[in-house]
């Protein structure tokens, strides 16, 4: 037995040691065993072959055979060059087989490997992008906001839960995720639903970002457990809101929420594929980055059509040239009526034109930084105190309503169209199982105007006129203002 | 890839020769041998045994002698090994060496007593 094993172990030399002074080796194997018998002296044979093992392995693949060395590339046969025979013997079947068993693995491997790498997820905080409804009526031209988003990520948006840190699945996924969170049939039993309810205390309790609160919710899905009360779930989905209800019930927060999915939520989120930001750079260096248009009206007024906001580490210089060819404008009006958000610091990047001090920009999704204020004053900007309008749609989301609801409640602009969409907070999601997650949200900003921001209701206009109508509106308007001065 | 160096002669290779200078061995033999001499601390494993006689072999510094049966180990066939001159001249040069350390750490007074 002990004599197999080492004769396997013996394998791992190269051939050439095999061939010369593999049954020596193992003679030599044969007679230890022999002549060291009992318990110590088997284990110290057995140390002793470990050992050499290790130490004579390696050097013998840095070993060269003779034979090797002996054939060199100088010798030729009439000035031509030739190739020498330095085994007799063909390779073995065995050898054929797993060479090619090998390549096939690793051209499988290599190919599986290009197909899975994960979506670009942008790097800090993508607001969220295109909402489900629009996704298939979405604006013509490239990337209404990034290209990437998935429609999973749609899900997550519509219902209330997206991350800051995006979270994405690989289309396909996606897909089955979305066919299927309507279906679901699945009627969770005690042990499973038991496992959930354990999975949405711990994360709660983790992440949320009152304590008190946490410990309350916690509380409350016990007792509701322990009452029956989720006995009345009859699928996955009826159960994922059942524990949502409890849990807003007592926390009144409208971001906490249980999420169902039948397909099977990945375990993680994959990480951006350089390719992926390739694919964006690309698509958005095509687009202009999403600036539709950048141009004077009549009255010297500038008006910048923006479809998102885009990555500033793609896009910085294209918002500056465009920033720059209004420079000259009496007044300017942003378009953010096909705006479905972005990169929060685009957001602050142009607003920062629009002050003369570095001004705080809030953003409910991201905890307060450096970052959350202006760059104020722009060198050579001449635009800090001229008139700005702002048109807004039903469509115009997020980062877009945070643009807008920033320079309303700073008094900075003018709001002329419809109450924007109204998508503001989020809660991280976490996986609790395969079918189960949890949003939860966990970053608190500080709100300096008001204690409610546009979630849910989106950001009211200061004119309310129909979208189509916002850019006629906002250009009376500014006519009427500069005409007073 | 480096050919395997006996320079500076390795401790493994240095015991081998040693073991062959009184008589041929097979590779259990010098295995035996080295143990003894080296007080049970040098225990060649296969691997590090037969590597080491490979590059003596091909230094030229041992030689196969023949192939035949050891009577106090039943009647496989072993090859024998023995010290060539050349072998003995590297043996006799790193003992050499070894000697010219002693010294030195003699006259540093690292050594205690006089006894080596």
């Amino acid at each position: 037995m002990s004599e197999k094993i080492y004769a396997l172990l013996l394998r791992l030399y190269p051939s050439h040691f095999r061939v010369s002074y593999g049954e020596a080796a193992l003679q030599l194997f044969r007679d230890r065993a022999r002549d060291e018998k009992g318990f110590f002296p088997t284990v110290r044979l057995w140390l002793d072959l470990l050992a050499d093992l290790a130490i004579s392995v390696p050097r013998e693949y840095r070993h060269v055979p003779q034979a090797l060395l002996a054939a060199s590339a100088s010798r030729r046969l009439g000035g031509a060059p030739s190739f020498f025979v330095l085994e007799d013997e063909s390779p073995r079947p065995g050898a054929f087989f797993f060479g090619g068993a090998l390549t096939l693995l690793a051209v499988a491997g290599f190919s599986i490997g290009i197909n899975h790498a994960g979506s670009y997820a942008g790097k800090v905080a993508i607001w969220s992008g295109e909402p489900a409804s629009r996704a298939a009526n979405s604006s013509p031209g490239v990337a209404t906001s990034s290209p990437f988003e998935s429609r999973w990520r749609a899900m997550l948006e519509r219902l209330g839960i997206c991350q800051p840190r995006a979270w994405q699945m690989k289309p396909a996924d996606a897909d089955r995720a979305m066919n299927s969170a309507a279906g679901a049939a699945m009627k969770p039993d005690t042990a499973q639903r038991r496992l959930v309810i354990d999975g949405a205390i711990a994360n709660v309790k983790a992440h949320y970002v009152d304590r008190d609160v946490a410990q309350k919710v916690a509380e409350a899905l016990r007792a509701h457990e322990k009452n029956g009360d989720d006995d009345a779930a009859t699928d996955g989905t009826a159960f994922a809101d059942l524990l949502t209800r409890q849990m807003r019930e007592v926390s009144h927060d409208m971001h906490l929420m249980m999420v169902y999915s039948q397909a099977k939520i990945p375990d993680r989120q994959p990480e951006p594929a350089p390719e992926e930001l390739a694919r964006y750079r690309t698509a958005m260096e095509q687009g202009n980055c999403t600036f539709k248009k950048v141009e004077i009206l009549p009255h010297n007024i500038g008006y910048l059509k923006l479809n998102s906001f885009p990555d500033p580490s793609v896009c910085q210089s294209t918002a500056t040239a465009a920033m720059a060819s209004l420079n000259r404008a009496d007044a300017v009006i942003f378009d953010l009526r096909d705006n479905t958000g972005g990169y929060p610091q685009m957001v602050v990047l142009i607003a920062s034109y629009l002050f003369d001090h570095p001004e705080y920009f809030y953003n409910p999704r991201e905890e307060t930084t450096r970052r959350s204020w202006t760059a104020s004053p722009v060198p050579g900007n001449k635009l800090a105190d001229k008139p700005v309008y702002v048109l807004t749609s039903s469509s115009t989301f997020s980062g877009a309503e945070q643009f807008s609801y920033d320079l309303k409640m700073l008094k900075r602009a003018t709001l002329v169209g419809e109450t924007a969409r109204g998508g503001a907070h989020a809660g991280v999601f976490h996986r609790i199982d395969d079918h189960f997650g949890v949003g939860i949200p966990e970053t608190k900003a500080i709100n300096p105007f008001s204690t409610a921001d546009w979630a849910g209701v989106g950001v009211e206009p200061d004119g309310k006129v129909k979208a189509a109508d916002a850019l006629k509106a906002a250009q009376k308007l500014a006519e009427n203002n500069l005409r007073k001065k | 890839m480096p050919k395997r160096k006996l320079d500076p002669l390795p401790s493994a290779a240095f015991q081998i020769l040693l073991s062959l200078a009184a008589e041929d061995l097979h590779g259990y033999g010098i295995m035996r041998q080295v143990a003894e001499q080296t007080g049970g601390r040098m225990r060649l494993g296969p691997g590090t045994l037969y590597s080491s006689i490979q590059s003596l072999l091909e230094g030229k510094f041992i030689e196969e002698v023949d192939v035949r049966g050891d009577a106090k180990l039943g009647h496989e066939r072993r090859r024998y090994y023995r010290l060539t001159a050349a072998g003995r001249k590297l043996a006799r040069s790193e003992a050499d060496r070894l000697a010219g350390w002693l010294r030195v750490a003699r006259a540093k007074k690292i050594l205690r007593g006089d006894y080596v």
